[in-house]
């Protein structure tokens, strides 16, 4: 049981976000908003080539130029180039067109190597181009998981299948771009930071300028998406920072859409040979997968930073008793991979996923009870036979390619797991309450768009008895008490216990100030007044008892698919979800809205395209880096199981996890045969019915 | 983007002169800016030419009707009249990018416009249309190139108006070295057919003024399909029209975008269309016809059937309910 209050009145309601007219307004100031006195815009300079070692840089002329106010390289000394768009140099000047001038005016003597290898297949190849010299491009042994025998378990198996399920590279693409406003004075550094994680860019930015942590502030007041990709200061940070003592200014340094496409981070791909076999009462028995990804430069040889790995969780949700799981990553002279909202679970969830419904084909088994059969969660088996219901699966359900017409309907589902969500527990807060009644929150956590602000009111008024309005709520700023990075779907977890210590701790020291036996609700001001003229300032932290982790999660999915055209059309999307005590309703539901719409672009249209001949990416653009739109997102319909026994845990994660693996069973449930590969476009459909002819050229 | 100077003509003459040899005309600028801005085109002045009298309007006539270059694609969208005797120029517009697009989108540059190729467009890649000395797309990613092309080149036509205005045999009226020349849809882009340079055949100071469409062909229709329901660039877009007597089709033309450097016209199947009776039987043909030289190429060969399908179903749009 937790510790959580029975009877609520904001708790696991819905209230707006608190900072809703903020944003609407425009008031709402993210770190490109900042116009600190005397601010400069800052640039990068990007290598053109995707493996060169670099000579020199010589800033002299960029830095003659009216208006440049400072010039410093990425990099003292001559320093290899691993991929296209690494950093090389930076400037800082009073206009963007002065910073575009500068950097085409730096020079930069380079060896361009003409061996690189962008393509994770090419890469693997005996006599590739290495990108880490010396050492190869797939380490020599893979990482090698077994449990049972599955040679012994296949020949007993009454159905196999065998499938190759690949994923693309997904790009960070949050809607505000990676960057700082960096001011450097005598008195240190101050920057208002586009991050998850305010503590840690300190921390990272302290490190990269060798100043002492107190020194450095961070502020992120308002922040526009993360995923993972924006919990550290970034090359752009150090060199906002870099910029900003050259030219004695503060100097904002936002990256573009383009730089967004090479350098913040991306989520590998995984190539997933799975082999899988049930007995003939749709046991899942024996599973094998080889599977490899790519984490760009962050993989292979001496992939210092990146996620440095590609490995995905198999054979994810499900128990299978005799499995055997090899993986590796390969190096690609590319940008680096980093944290991408529930790293590894995504891909893992659409091969696995596949691989099931493969098998309830062979089996001649409807794929739900394949997974009621298989899945050992009981909460999962909750929501499926919930969702079942609400979505009319047995109603709708049709053999695979069974539907008629051109356009044909198909239906699928997918779990979802998310081992994290808890909580930080050196989560810590403070409240100030003053004499008059007011009361303003402060904790060092960031509200990256989710609604922490929003959660910290809401968990206030309610242990208060206040209105979610009276609360004043400040984040983002390392001068608070320390929050956790918004990293695991643990920020929800983190703030409400911390909070509620709070408010208890308030509540206790405010009974004994003011004599009053219960401060709560209409006590509150007639307390308060009491404190005479100082406000109180109490303390908080995480407390066991009112978090937990382990979210699970089922989507079914409804689509349609013109076979013709092979156009993929999203009608239905159902998400049963689940996530302990539910804190806000609305903000949840927002994220899990969010989560399927990542999930489809991830399913239908997110690939970074790369060219094996100059090593570009090719769609550094929204253009032709395709994410959902709004008149592609179906109806969503969400079903909450709320489990206040629990505690609080996170949903960020899980939401989207499911989505790919649902939609592309819906697909092969339409067209009665599989489209193994993310994303599915027309093309790819219309190569698994056997339209296209083969190239002439 | 490299500097110019900016200067606004009132009148085709004197934007033409004030255009000289290395300027540029600006009209609604959403694919000009952004090629300066990437550095793949340089003008030493833009020439605005949105105040040009006259050439914003759409004008009906007995045997055509007149559409200014300066004609926005969102006027032509929401043209009450266009939509009845022009359907298919309507269904084109309301295709062509986002509305905020097509609210200053012109006639003029929707034609002009330049080759969408990723490889061109791509500020670090030298390919042939940038002079350079090879086409990448042609063993690399080609997933969104032609199916046809007369030069080494395979950067395709995107111009959802050109798509239509073929079908429709739609004449471009542009003022050429002082004169008014006529060129047809086929004429206005030849020399992309041919040269790997050229994103059509306009000259450096070419003006189109003006847009004539006849009102032989009473049946009109457009249809494309993208990776996505959200505003995206045609995969294939394929556009037919005629006029259709006694249940006949007559002088039918069928176009198709995004798979030739040109809208893709195949003449024997316009004259095997003609005076036929439309069925499935019918249109297959014409698809096969207009699709059998195709060569396809290792990432757009699925084009092929792409395109069959919407030009059948483009034909057959045709009937309507009559
Ligand atoms: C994201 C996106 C999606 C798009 N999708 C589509 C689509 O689906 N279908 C489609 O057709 N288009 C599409 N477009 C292209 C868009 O329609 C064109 O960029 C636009 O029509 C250009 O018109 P403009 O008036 O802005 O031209 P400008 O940018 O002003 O000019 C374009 C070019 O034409 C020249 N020019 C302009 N007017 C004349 C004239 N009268 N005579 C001679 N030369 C002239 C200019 O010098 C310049 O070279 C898309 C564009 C974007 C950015």
């Amino acid at each position: 049981m937790s510790n959580w209050p029975a009877e609520t009145k904001y708790i696991g309601h819905s209230t707006a976000r608190i900072d809703a007219p903020a944003k609407l307004t425009g008031k709402a100031r993210y770190a490109s908003d900042i116009q600190a006195e005397g601010w400069l815009y800052g640039m990068i300079l990007r290598s053109k080539w995707p493996a060169a070692k670099i000579l020199s840089v010589n800033l002299d002329k960029a830095r003659q130029i009216p208006g440049v106010k400072a010039a410093v390289v990425a990099r003292d000394g001559s320093f290899t180039i691993r991929f296209y768009g690494e950093e090389i140099a930076a400037v800082a000047g009073t206009s963007k067109q002065v910073c575009l001038d500068a950097l085409r005016a730096i020079e930069v003597q380079a060896e361009v190597r003409h061996e690189f290898v962008v393509n994770e297949n090419e890469a693997r190849k005996e006599n590739a181009a290495q990108v880490w010299a010396g050492s190869p491009n797939v380490p020599a042994t893979p990482h090698v998981r077994e449990n049972g025998s599955v040679d012994t378990a296949f020949p007993e198996c009454a159905a196999v299948i065998k499938g190759f399920y690949t994923t693309a590279v997904q790009i960070h693409h949050p809607m505000e771009t990676h960057g700082n406003t960096v001011s450097w004075t005598d008195d240190g550094v101050t920057a208002w930071a586009s991050t998850q994680g305010v503590s840690s860019v300190r921390d990272g930015l302290a490190g990269a300028l060798q100043l002492d942590h107190s020194q450095v502030r961070v502020i992120t007041e308002y922040m526009g998406g993360g995923f993972g990709s924006k919990l550290g200061a970034g090359v752009e940070g150090a060199l906002a920072a870099k910029l900003s003592k050259a030219a004695k200014a503060p100097v904002r340094l936002m990256l573009t859409r383009f730089d967004q496409s090479l350098a913040v981070g991306n989520r590998p791909s995984s190539f997933q040979k799975i082999k899988m076999g049930a007995t003939a009462d749709g046991m899942l028995h024996a599973f094998e997968m080889e599977n490899y990804g790519t984490a760009g430069i962050g993989a292979g040889g001496d992939s210092g930073g990146g996620s440095g790995s590609a490995d995905i969780p198999a054979p994810y949700i499900y128990k299978v008793p005799n499995t055997r799981v090899k993986q590796s990553a390969v190096a690609v002279n590319a940008g680096a991979s980093r944290a991408f909202r529930a790293p590894g679970n995504p891909p893992a969830s659409f091969g696995m996923e596949s691989a099931m419904d493969d098998l309830a084909v062979k089996l001649g088994m409807d794929p739900l009870e394949l997974r009621l059969k298989n899945d050992p969660s009981p909460i999962r088996q909750r929501e499926y036979k919930l969702g079942a219901e609400k979505f009319g699966w047995k109603e709708k359900y049709q053999k695979p390619g069974s539907s008629s017409g051109v356009v044909k309907t198909g239906i699928g589902c997918a779990g979802a797991a998310w081992p994290a969500g808890g909580a930080s527990r050196n989560t810590q807060g403070e409240a100030q309450i003053n004499p008059d009644g007011s009361i303003e929150f402060r904790l060092g956590v960031q509200d990256i768009g989710t609604g922490t602000k929003t959660v910290i009111a809401v968990v206030a008024a309610e242990m208060l008895g206040l209105k979610p309005e009276q609360i004043t709520v400040r984040v983002g700023d390392t001068r608070f008490p320390p929050g956790p990075g918004s990293g695991g779907s643990t920020t929800c977890g983190s703030v409400s216990a911390t909070v509620f210590d709070v408010c208890t701790n308030a509540l206790q020291q405010l009974q004994t100030q003011s004599g009053l036996a219960d401060a709560r609700g209409e006590n509150w001001f007639a307390a308060c007044k009491k404190l005479g003229v100082n406000p109180l300032v109490v303390h908080g932290k995480w407390q066991p008892g009112l978090t937990a982790d382990h979210a699970c999660g089922v989507q079914f999915a409804e689509v349609e698919v013109d076979t013709e055209t092979g156009l993929v059309t999203v009608k239905k999307i159902l998400g049963v979800h689940d996530c302990g005590l539910i804190v806000n309703q609305v903000t949840l539901e927002s994220q899990i809205n969010g989560g399927i719409i990542m999930g489809m672009g991830y399913a239908l249209y997110e690939e970074r395209v790369m060219d094996d001949l100059s090593g570009v990416v090719l769609n550094p653009n929204f253009e032709t880096y395709k994410l959902p739109g709004i008149a592609d997102v179906p109806d969503i319909e969400i079903v909450l199981i709320n489990m206040p026994e629990r505690g609080v845990i996170g949903i960020g994660e899980p939401a989207t996890v499911p989505t790919a693996g649902a939609i592309a069973n819906a697909v092969a449930n339409a067209i009665g045969v599989r489209v193994c590969s993310l994303p599915i476009t027309p093309a790819k459909i219309l190569a698994a019915l056997g339209k296209v002819p083969p190239a002439t050229a | 983007m490299n500097a110019f100077t900016y200067a606004t003509a009132h009148s085709p003459a004197s934007a033409r002169q004030l255009v000289a040899d290395k300027g540029a005309y600006l009209a609604g600028g959403n694919d000009l800016l952004g090629l300066l801005k990437e550095y793949l085109v340089s003008a030493d002045i833009l020439v605005n030419i949105k105040s040009l009298p006259g050439l914003d309007k759409i004008e009906r006539g007995e045997k055509f009707w007149t559409i200014g270059s300066l004609v926005t694609v969102a006027q032509i969208e929401d043209h009450a009249e266009i939509k009845e005797t022009f359907p298919g120029l309507h269904e084109a517009a309301s295709e062509v990018a986002s509305q905020q697009i097509r609210n200053v989108a012109t006639v003029g540059g929707n034609l002009a416009q330049h080759s969408r190729c990723w490889y061109f467009r791509h500020r670090d890649t030298q390919c042939l249309k940038k002079d350079g000395d090879l086409c990448y797309a042609l063993n690399g990613e080609n997933r969104y190139h032609s199916l046809f092309t007369g030069n080494t080149c395979i950067s395709p036509v995107v111009s959802s108006l050109a798509t239509i205005f073929a079908s429709l045999d739609a004449t471009a009226i542009v003022l050429r070295d002082g004169q008014e020349t006529r060129q047809n849809m086929a004429e206005l882009y030849q020399r992309a057919w041919e040269n790997p340079l050229a994103h059509n055949s306009l000259k450096n100071g070419d003006l189109i003024l003006r847009v004539e469409i006849p009102t032989t062909r009473s049946r009109s229709a457009y249809l494309q399909v993208s990776d996505r329901h959200a505003f995206d660039w045609a995969l294939v877009s394929c556009a037919a029209a005629a006029d259709v007597v006694d249940g006949k089709l007559k002088s039918p033309r069928v176009a198709l975008g995004s798979i030739s450097p040109v809208p893709h016209q195949v003449e024997t199947a316009n004259r095997f269309l003609d005076g036929k009776v439309l069925d499935n039987a019918t249109a297959t043909q014409a698809a096969d016809m207009i699709l059998k030289d195709a060569k396809p190429l290792e990432h757009n060969a699925y084009k092929v059937p792409l395109a069959h399908a919407l030009i059948r179903r483009t034909l057959l749009k045709l009937k309507g309910d009559a």
